[in-house]
């Protein structure tokens, strides 16, 4: 499904190429729950944004679905990326000014779906996670947790095939964490969602079914989690 | 979508009162101020444009050359239109006409001075007015006849038929209404009340009767309506020569000018058409388009500013699939939505300001809700508000790079920083401008005001000579008696209005006078103790006195001197249509006309019956009031001229009245300046707000590290106050190029001084300052720890 071949990220500054990524390749699969390891600064998140098209590699093929992303331009890469990636963000990102229903619609309006079959989605969606009666809030009325939860219902709607997550526990206490990750496995398992998240913490890439260890830049390692855990 | 989008459009708008606040009441000020100036230029662009074949009608002008220019107006001989008629072709009508003047009219012992016009047949075919009663072809045929206005027929009558009712004109002819038409509309150069036949005016004024087929005079209006405008140039050039062809010795030419340009283009120069209120006119459309643009920086720097708290906004929508497209679409909607609150908040204010406008510009300005222009100018305005207004922020803000805004939002370069500046800088390069331009206007409009008109105003009053008061003597007596009832104490007679020009001649030759030369002399007719009623002086010799014969005596004025060139002038003796008249005296110069010329040469005569046209002169006793004064003149006036309504005019206000258009420009400038500072200031506020925000935590380490408020005050205003000063200084260069022109046109003007540079630079400075110290002061008695504890 994914493909990348020696991915290069750096910034020149005056003249110093300083490098966030070098020399990444690795092969994602259809229905593979990744994470991505590594300490501060090993280029993680900027791994994770190549990914999902919000930044481009400097140097370096990466094929999505069989196709090309660095030489599509730009409104086919949206069309990709609309289509096929759900994105969940550390800090939530919802837009404070809708409610939680317009939030999980969002991505639909940008998608042209017809309006009853958005209200259908969105009602599906909100049903499965246990929100209805919470569909008129607005995101600051919410814990956390349910902000997360609203924000993957979110990326969820648009029946991506595959889910990014920067850090999507971060700011959330163990319990709550615990729930998300859950959650990412039971999509993983059950709609064969690919999904890639970008952690700290062994115990969430313990949910998953490959790790891949960043280190400056690099992969250093690239192990498969034991299942049964 | 588009309901999504509204829906948070308004949500947006009403989560950030303030901010929305400020915007509407900038746009709402802005349209508001370019649509009553829009509504003004529209006005005085319709003037002339009612009658259906207006852009075939064209105003015939004459240009009189002298020595040192030509003079151009709008006057003819009355043989004009039959020459055009039956030797130019491509005319299909002329119409002569003298121009409107009031005449008494009255009917059943009721009298009315209204404005009356004596015309042809074709008038009303050139001015195809609407037929109310009567029969177009018929009207005006008779000599006897006359043609009324619906609002007159309403005066005389009532609601009676006034078909066939005669009435009386200047108290002794008999007309027959024979037709009513439609008023005519306020935007007609041309306004009058009824018209006359031409046979008429030529029986009450019987030397117009001896000069029709003569060449030499000018008093009438001549219009023609070409049958198609592919003619107008080949008319334009027959009728260059008609003077030359029709009088040999004769060096004036003639024009035809658009009626459409009549009120707009009013000025010539050379014999050529070169503006006139067209000019006034697009300074107002300017104004208007940059007031608006003022409001519309407004807004986008105010857009800007707030693009932290919309940055995550974007990141998240372009994050789940947002294209630009949209985000742009988006922005933009919230703008135009802001346009319309404006638009609704702008037509208060008109509403609400249009009494008064029309009370300053003397129009009848009004919103025409019936009219598809205006309503498609106003959602074109609006439109137009809401496109210029978002562009840039909506551009701007959708530039946002996601991965960049989400991982935190960091000040956006200092790129739009200096774009804002840039705008601020803008704003107030503008209102700067406003202000030294209405500082300078009001300085020239009080010193032509101040100017001595050689005369003493106050308490001069004058009243015309009219009716039984022009024969036997009467206006001696009523003179004797107005002087023993104590209501004046002294008075005279004067062949024309003291503030009006006209009557004027070439022929006065003098000792020395160059036979070529053409020179225009005023000539007034006297009665004695005119000095003492003006509060003048005699510069040399003496005045016209009964105990002289005076009918071959003159007395000149100081320009008069200059012109002819005399050092001794009492006792010079000068000729005029060759009639010998000594000098006597040399009276001080005073302004009649217009004061912003020279004074015109003069020449007085004297009077000794004091009959005739002309107007009494009448200083008023100081020692009572001016009520009672002027109830004693009424009560005088009417009991030996009962026929006609006694009309006193303050020369004090009909000097006033030529400065209208002075005025009208410095006050519009004044409110529209102000206005403008105004919306300048509420952009300056905005920015001070979210600069305010954005160095809350540097302000709160300056403060723990021990910086006292004034230091913290001078550090946030300096920006501020720098902007403005470049702006002044953007500014100078510009209104001083500005107002030089517009003062150029004025023979007399006040030098440019630094005051109004001094006012400009001040106010500017201390309103910014006020506004910025507002937001600035805020942040700096704020605790710094409330800002520091959240890092």
């Amino acid at each position: 499904m994914i493909e990348l071949k020696n991915i290069e990220k750096y910034y020149a500054n005056k003249g110093v190429k300083s490098y966030i990524l070098r020399h990444v390749s690795t092969i994602i699969k259809q229905g593979e729950f990744v994470s991505i390891m590594g300490p501060s600064g090993a280029g993680k998140s900027t791994l994770l944004n190549i990914l999902g098209m919000l930044e481009e590699p400097t140097y370096g093929a990466y094929e999505f679905m069989g196709e090309d992303v660095v030489s599509l331009n730009e409104r086919k890469r949206i069309e990709l990326y609309r289509n096929h990636i759900g994105f969940v963000f550390q800090a939530y990102h919802l837009i404070d000014e809708m409610t939680v229903a317009e939030n999980i619609e969002a991505p639909l309006l940008y998608k042209k779906v017809s309006s009853a079959e958005r209200k259908s989605r969105v009602a599906d969606v909100l049903d499965r996670f246990n929100m209805v009666a919470k569909k008129d809030l607005f995101p600051n009325q919410l814990s956390g947790g349910q902000q997360q939860l609203v924000g993957i219902a979110r990326a969820l709607v648009a029946q991506p095939s595959i889910i990014l997550a920067d850090e999507p526990t971060g700011n959330l206490q163990s319990p709550q964490a615990l729930q998300i990750m859950e959650l990412f496995k039971k999509l993983n398992e059950e709609e064969n969602i690919t999904i890639i998240q970008v952690t700290h913490s062994e115990v969430n890439a313990a949910y998953g079914s490959r790790i891949l260890h960043l280190l400056d830049g690099v992969i250093k390692e690239d192990i498969a989690v034991p299942q049964g855990v | 979508m588009f309901r999504l989008n509204l829906k948070i459009a308004l949500r947006n708008l009403w989560k950030n009162k303030g901010y929305t606040l400020i915007n509407v009441g900038g746009l709402a000020i802005g349209l508001a101020s370019c649509m009553i100036l829009l509504l003004y230029v529209a006005y005085e662009w319709s003037f002339d444009k009612h009658t259906s074949g207006y852009d075939r009608t064209y105003v015939v002008y004459n240009h009189q050359k002298s020595e040192d220019r030509i003079v151009s107006f709008s006057w003819t001989p009355g043989v004009m239109a039959e020459e055009l008629r039956t030797k130019i072709p491509g005319i299909a009508r002329v119409s002569r006409s003298t121009y409107p003047a009031e005449h008494l009219i009255s009917y059943n012992h009721q009298n009315f001075k209204k404005k009356a016009m004596f015309t042809d047949t074709a008038f009303l075919k050139v001015f195809d007015y609407k037929v109310l009663q009567g029969n177009r072809d018929q009207m005006l045929k008779h000599p006897n006849s006359v043609v009324l206005t619906e609002r007159m027929a309403k005066i005389l009558f009532g609601n009676e038929n006034p078909i066939n009712k005669t009435v009386k004109m200047g108290g002794k002819e008999e007309l027959i209404v024979e037709g009513v038409i439609e008023d005519v509309p306020v935007t007609s150069s041309l306004q009058f009340d009824y018209l006359g036949s031409w046979e008429m005016f030529l029986k009450e004024n019987p030397w117009a009767k001896g000069n029709e087929r003569d060449w030499g005079n000018n008093y009438c209006l001549t219009v023609l309506q070409l049958q198609d405008n592919d003619f107008s140039e080949r008319v334009n050039a027959e009728i260059n020569g008609v003077y030359k062809r029709n009088l040999k010795e004769s060096r004036n030419f003639a024009s035809i000018h658009p009626l459409s340009k009549w009120h707009l283009y009013d000025k010539f120069e050379n014999g050529k058409s070169v503006g006139g209120k067209i000019d006034t006119l697009r300074i107002f459309l300017l104004l208007a388009f940059c007031i608006l643009l003022i409001a519309c920086i407004n807004f986008m720097n105010l857009s800007t500013a707030r693009s932290e708290k919309r940055a995550k906004e974007v990141g998240v929508r372009k994050a789940i699939g947002a294209a630009r497209k949209s985000l742009v679409g988006q922005f933009m909607l919230e703008s135009i939505l802001l346009a319309c609150f404006g638009m609704v908040v702008a037509f208060m204010l008109m509403e609400l300001s249009l009494t008064y406008f029309n009370g300053v510009l003397n129009t009848n300005l009004a919103i025409n809700y019936r009219d598809w222009t205006f309503w498609s100018a106003l959602i074109g305005l609006t439109l137009f508000t809401g496109l210029v207004a978002g562009s840039y922020p909506a551009f701007y803000l959708s530039s946002f790079n996601p991965v960049k805004v989400l991982k935190g939002f960091n000040l956006p370069g200092n790129s739009s920083l200096s774009i804002r500046k840039v705008l601020v800088v803008f704003q107030f390069v503008f209102a700067v401008c406003l202000i030294i331009c209405t500082v300078v206007i009001y300085q020239q409009l009080n010193f032509i005001k101040n100017k001595p008109v050689g005369y003493n105003r106050a308490g001069l009053v004058e009243i015309p000579v009219e009716g039984k008061l022009q024969r036997d003597g009467k206006m001696k007596l009523l003179r004797e008696q107005l002087l023993k009832s104590g209501a004046v104490i002294n008075a005279s007679v004067f062949s024309r209005s003291l503030s009006q020009g006209g009557n004027n001649t070439s022929g006065v030759s003098w000792p020395g006078k160059n036979p070529k030369e053409d020179v225009l002399i005023n000539f007034r007719y006297t009665y004695y103790d005119f000095v003492a009623t003006l509060g003048t002086k005699m510069m040399m010799g003496r005045e016209f006195s009964p105990k002289y014969t005076d009918s071959s005596n003159v007395i000149i004025n100081e320009s008069a001197v200059k012109v002819m060139n005399l050092s001794n002038p009492v006792g010079t003796v000068i000729t005029w249509g060759g009639n010998p008249m000594t000098i006597i005296g040399v009276l001080k110069d005073f302004v009649m006309e217009t004061p912003y010329q020279t004074v015109t040469p003069m020449i007085m005569m004297v009077n000794p019956t004091a009959d005739g046209e002309g107007v009494l002169v009448m200083r008023l006793n100081p020692s009572q009031s001016i009520g009672t004064s002027m109830q004693q003149i009424t009560g005088l006036v009417k009991e030996m001229n009962p026929d006609f309504p006694v009309e006193a005019t303050f020369l004090s206000d009909s000097f006033e009245a030529k400065f209208q258009n002075e005025k009208v420009l410095g006050i519009l400038a004044n409110w529209f300046g102000g206005f403008s500072i105004f919306i300048s200031c509420l952009g300056l506020l905005g920015l001070s707000l979210f600069m305010a925000e954005q160095r809350k935590k540097e302000i709160s380490i300056r403060k723990v590290l021990g910086a006292s408020m004034m230091n913290i005050l001078t550090l946030l205003n300096k920006d501020f106050i720098k902007l403005v000063a470049v702006a002044n200084l953007i500014a100078f260069p510009l209104a001083y190029i500005l107002i030089n022109k517009w003062l150029s046109a004025f023979e007399f003007r006040v030098s440019i001084s630094f005051i109004p540079f001094a006012i400009a630079i001040g106010l500017s400075l201390l309103i910014a300052f006020l506004t910025v110290s507002a937001q600035s002061v805020k942040v700096a008695k704020s605790n710094p720890i409330d800002a520091l504890k959240y890092e």
